[in-house]
């Protein structure tokens, strides 16, 4: 017997309010492993009453333990590495990670630098890639919204 | 029957489910205020009934260097000092469901249970966000206390008694705020301080020290205390209103009211930015309790002269 089968009606329709939550209230952490802060400024400006994410309840939170969602810039430099491992370990889940940029997708100009890790895939597990240098905020939205999809879909 | 209708005062109305309820509506009234006056669209109707079932189901980290107990019951108490709150104040205009000499007391130490429980709990984790929060929430509690409390005992003593109930029938529909604005303006702003509103969030602030005293809840610790702040956001309006508004003597005029306060509150909330903890000191020690007293002496010698 599978969980499907013996899940309830009620344990159901529980499952899909939850769903139905976390899609509409998803709170981010912003980091910046060694990104040039174009990006930043960008996820920002997304931010502001121009964009406006905040009417689809997407918002910063301060603390990792508060926060659902990563939303990393930059290519992981060698410094940037433990403070980055650190904040994923620390937010609860279920969580999910955003990379912003050509930098924290594959490196960008930095690729094969000495002392850059090539992008945030190979050390934490990604869910939304969005590109750019930097992306647009519409870009952004865009990415926020196959974000949510996501969410909704998370078992 | 008694005992049933009691276990429906709790869990029913007014405390329990219909508190969580009216905490949560409010608290989008709130931020909706506060969007519209920065010509932002705001948050949708459902968006902290969405925010709290998120956290609720969400994981639950218990950090390292703190003790567990605390950690789980802390946000469980602070939830509890409001709602009891409810039983004592005129809750949607109706008659308070409970009453006894010196209520007026245990209210305002039931809504200073809830920052007492923020700073324990910031106090109980080791992080150094947390540790700095929870001194500022309890440095900022100890210097709006006084001044709350003075300017809370004004309708007492024109109504010469310590139960709300009988402030409120003594004083029906006599305005207070007209003979007694310093009171008024002292307890609007109080209540600020108490809900780590906008001019008095240093305690959690967000640029400096991550989120304050919260900094290492996640899930239902961190879900229980926003509710707890909805919670005592009514409960302060409710008891304001009913004070300082000439009473609260049906539902609508209950809605009227308080949502007429908060909407001064969201305003100046909208206008003000953030004091240094050093300046909330000051200008409750300075100016608050100084005006409070003043306005208590005022009182006093009033009612004297009238005798």
């Amino acid at each position: 017997m599978t969980l499907e089968e013996r899940s309830s009606p009620i344990l159901k329709a529980f499952e899909k309010a939850v769903a139905w939550a976390r899609m509409n209230s998803v709170w981010a952490v912003h980091y910046n492993s060694g990104s040039c802060n174009g990006c930043d400024i960008e996820l920002l400006t997304t931010i502001t009453p121009r964009y406006d994410v905040e009417r689809i309840g997407i918002k910063l939170a301060g603390s990792p333990r508060h926060a659902d969602v990563l939303v990393c810039t930059g290519p992981v430099t060698g410094q940037g590495k433990d403070a980055l491992l650190r904040t994923y370990e620390q937010m609860p889940a279920p969580k999910f990670v955003v990379a912003i940029g050509t930098c924290a997708l594959s490196g960008g100009v930095f690729e094969g630098s000495y002392n850059t890790y090539d992008g945030i895939d190979g050390l934490v597990p990604v869910d939304v890639y969005i590109p750019g240098c930097p992306p647009r905020p519409e870009a952004i939205i865009n990415g926020f919204a196959q974000l949510l999809e996501k969410v909704e879909n998370y078992a | 029957m008694d005992v049933l209708r009691q276990l429906l005062i709790i869990a029913i109305f007014p405390g329990g489910i219909f508190m969580l309820l009216i905490g949560l509506v409010y608290a989008w009234i709130n931020g909706k205020l506060i969007a519209r006056l920065q010509n932002r669209v705001g948050p949708r109707w459902f968006q902290p009934f969405a925010d709290m079932l998120k956290l609720i189901t969400k994981e639950e980290i218990v950090p390292e260097g703190t003790n567990k107990l605390l950690f789980e019951l802390l946000p469980i108490v602070a939830l509890a000092g409001p709602m009891t709150a409810a039983l004592y104040v005129p809750m949607a205009g109706l008659r308070p469901s409970s009453s006894f000499q010196g209520d007026l007391i245990v209210t305002i130490y039931l809504l200073s249970l809830m920052t007492l429980c923020t700073g324990f709990a910031g106090a109980n984790t080791r992080d150094r966000f947390s540790t700095i929060g929870a001194t500022r929430a309890l440095t900022q509690l100890f210097s709006y206390e006084a001044p709350f409390l003075l300017a809370l005992l004004g309708p007492a003593i024109v109504a010469g008694t310590w139960q709300i109930s009988e402030i409120i029938t003594t004083n029906q529909g006599l305005w207070l705020v007209v003979t007694q604005p310093i009171s008024f303006v002292i307890a609007i702003i109080g209540l600020m301080g108490k809900l780590e509103m906008h001019p008095f969030d240093a305690p959690e602030a967000k640029t400096e020290i991550v989120a304050g005293a919260l900094t290492e809840y996640s899930g239902r610790g961190l879900a229980l205390f926003k509710v707890g702040h909805y919670v005592e956001l009514v409960i302060g309006l409710t008891l304001v209103a009913a004070l300082f508004l000439g009473g609260l003597a049906n539902p609508l005029m209950f809605l009227l009211k308080t949502l007429g306060l908060l909407l001064g509150i969201s305003f100046l909330e909208a206008l003000m930015t953030r004091l240094r903890i050093d300046q909330t000191v000051g200008l409750w020690w300075r100016y608050g309790s100084v005006l409070a007293l003043l306005q208590l002496v005022i009182l006093v010698i009033w009612s004297t002269l009238v005798s």
